[in-house]
């Protein structure tokens, strides 16, 4: 199987992180090698020390990108989930990384301020807290992201289906199948159950 | 991380494996010393499709949304479907290893053609239509599988229903012995948990019940098959010693099946007893034995048709429901409740009670997804079958329908699990097949889901 990069970008508290597990679990489920790089994490051992200033946030996402290259180039599937609010470093990365598949968690902010499970919403438009993406530092949205979920309107099992069904349909995942016995395979079925005396 | 192995042997029972010949089966003893073991309560039906499933996934067929081999697609009279793995919904406890980073072994298990991915290796079930399909997970290890099983890998015996009773035993030993060398080739590779179903008990169980049970009113004392059924328990209890030589000794083992057997009597015409009972009326009555198709019924004078098997599936023609429906939407319970009394009231030709069991599929199951049979219908509580076919002048048969067959499935199979270092506190009476799932589950550190219907064994 092809190692590739899932890249979850979009506003903190716009679902990256919840979809980005939902998906490893799906892919864990069909037989991949899969590891998440969450930004939340990343920055607690691989980025430590690294601010919110641009340049740091830029030398975080390259970081981010290096990593799931050496990954997906070696066959495991790299989920990636940081704001990465910056167009240029985005595309960087997908340069880098030959399977980039990006992922737009699209939310709007005034969504995003109304659930702000962690508060962090409020903190910033009081100015508590600085460069707070979305409120006084950019987030500029991906023009070619290969999936888009609207994650104010989709519940988190549509957001899954559709990005598990882009990667079917890019065939970096195997696909599961929905379809019947063809009408020669159900006769062999059918004529095996009844001679078993099950039908 | 502790190892499991499973090995299903289909259609292996309780009243054989333990009562009767446990002593000449000294690698499924050994495995008894020091392990759970006891009884297992199978599905409302208890056959294959859905058990084997429900062992996986913990739900009941009604959960699952199948209630046999072939289910209703639509309220269409002849609009049926076989229950492969596409319509396996639930999660098994391959996915949930799966997506803890675990790999497993699956091999026969029952429900898994078309074979979906998974973190390790699947060979699909009997139910896979020929070998030139994709029936493995890898693909590309069916090549692998032929020359681990040192010859054609067999996914079923081939014309079952035969007298040629010497070629049918020769093929399930050719089967079993292939199945067990392809599984112990495969485990050799790292697995977390491995699987595999020998389905060859229940085609000998089916194919030579006669020969050895003295209730069975074929029995001939001193016939040249009176051991065949004991000589190939031994057998099998031989490649299950040969499995266990090859796991360290931390391993743990279940042996499992997935319902039981018993003497069949013969078969009871549930077409024909509706037909008499003023049930069913055909457009032409046949002058022989013939399988009843849905074109030859007048539906606008039938209420209630059956479906023959090891069990019965009862179906009613409803008003606005189906095509033709002739019963009243009000009137549905009433009816059922109605016929239920007549059908607890059937006889045999003698006159006795059979003891039919019959059950609202509502009542038996936690949910009823899809289309579930109307009625379930266990003929004289499984001691007989259900013949769907109408013509026969009787509704009491002693030669099937579909061919020669000496057993019917029953409702309790075998379970027994050994880990290594653990005494057991006490002996189960019964288990549930229900069980078996949360129960590995549990085995390997994983949280049950809240939709798993049994509880864990350890």
């Amino acid at each position: 199987m092809k190692g590739f990069t899932l890249w979850f970008t979009g506003l903190s508290g716009s679902g990256k992180t919840t979809l980005a597990r939902e998906v490893e679990a799906i892919l864990l489920e069909r037989g991949m090698k899969v590891e998440v790089l969450d930004a939340d994490i990343v920055r607690t051992n691989l980025s430590k020390g690294l601010g919110f200033s641009k340049e740091d946030r830029d030398t975080n996402i390259r970081r981010i990108g290096f990593v799931c290259n050496l990954l997906s180039r070696n066959g495991v599937v790299a989920i990636a989930a940081a704001i990465s609010p910056y167009k240029a470093v985005r595309e960087e990365n997908r340069r880098l990384i030959k399977n980039y598949v990006e992922v737009y968690c699209k939310c709007p902010l005034e969504t995003l301020t109304e659930r702000d499970v962690k508060g962090l919403y409020a903190k910033a438009l009081k100015g508590e807290i600085k460069n707070f993406t979305g409120v006084d530092d950019p987030y500029e949205e991906p023009d070619n992201a290969e999936v888009v979920v609207d994650t104010s309107k989709e519940s988190i099992e549509e957001s899954v289906k559709k990005i598990i069904r882009t990667l079917e349909l890019m065939k970096l995942i195997p696909e599961t199948g929905e379809s019947e016995y063809s009408e020669d395979e159900e006769d062999e079925v059918k004529q095996r159950l009844k001679d078993l005396g099950y039908i | 991380m502790t190892k499991l192995v499973v090995i299903g042997l289909d259609c292996a029972t309780p009243q054989l494996v333990f009562d009767k010949w446990l002593d000449e089966l000294p690698n499924i003893k050994s495995v008894i010393d020091d392990a759970l073991y006891g009884k297992m309560v199978s599905t409302i039906p208890p056959i294959t499709v859905p058990a084997w499933t429900a062992m996986m996934t913990s739900h009941d067929p009604g959960m699952l949304g199948f209630y046999g081999f072939r289910n209703r697609k639509s309220y269409g009279y002849d609009d049926l479907y076989f229950a492969n793995a596409n319509y396996v919904k639930a999660k098994t406890i391959w996915n949930y290893l799966s997506r803890n980073r675990m790999s497993s072994l699956i091999m026969g298990v029952p429900q898994t053609y078309p074979p979906k991915p998974l973190n390790g290796v699947l060979i699909a079930s009997f139910l896979t239509p020929n070998k030139d399909v994709q029936f493995t997970w890898p693909d590309d290890i069916k090549a692998e599988l032929d020359q681990a099983a040192e010859g054609d890998y067999i996914i079923d015996v081939d014309d079952f229903r035969t007298d040629d009773k010497d070629k049918l035993l020769k093929s399930i030993y050719v089967m079993t012995e292939r199945r067990f060398k392809a599984f112990r080739h495969f485990l050799k590779k790292d697995f977390d948990f491995a699987m595999m179903v020998e389905m060859g008990i229940d085609r000998i169980h089916h194919g030579f019940w006669r020969f050895f049970d003295k209730d069975h009113r074929l029995y001939e004392p001193g016939n040249k098959y009176e051991n065949a059924i004991k000589d190939y328990y031994r057998y099998v209890d031989s490649e299950v010693g040969e499995t266990l030589k090859q796991l360290d000794k931390d391993t743990s083992v279940i042996i499992v099946s997935d319902h039981g057997a018993k003497t069949m009597h013969g078969a009871i015409c549930i077409n024909e007893w509706f037909q008499q009972e003023g049930y069913l009326t055909l457009k032409e009555q046949p002058k022989e034995q013939t399988r009843l198709k849905m074109d030859m019924i007048d539906w606008e004078k039938t209420s209630c048709w059956g479906e023959g098997g090891y069990y019965s599936r009862i179906f009613f023609n409803v008003k606005g429901r189906e095509p033709q429906g002739v019963i009243p939407q009000d009137e549905y319970e009433s009816f059922r409740n109605q016929l239920i009394a007549k059908l607890e009231a059937m006889t045999d030709e003698n006159g006795n009670l059979i003891n039919n069991r019959i059950f609202k599929p509502e009542e038996i199951y936690r949910e009823c997804k899809n289309i579930p049979p109307d009625l379930i219908l266990y003929p004289g509580n499984l001691d007989w079958r259900s013949a769907g076919s109408v013509g026969t002048g009787s509704i009491h048969i002693y030669e099937n329908d579909t061919g020669p067959d000496d057993a019917n499935h029953a409702q309790e199979g075998i379970f027994i699990w050994r880990i290594p270092g653990k005494k057991w506190d006490k002996r189960e009476d019964t288990i549930s097949i229900y069980d078996i799932a949360p129960s590995i589950l549990k085995f390997y550190g994983i949280d049950i889901p809240e939709n798993m219907i049994g509880k864990p064994l350890i």
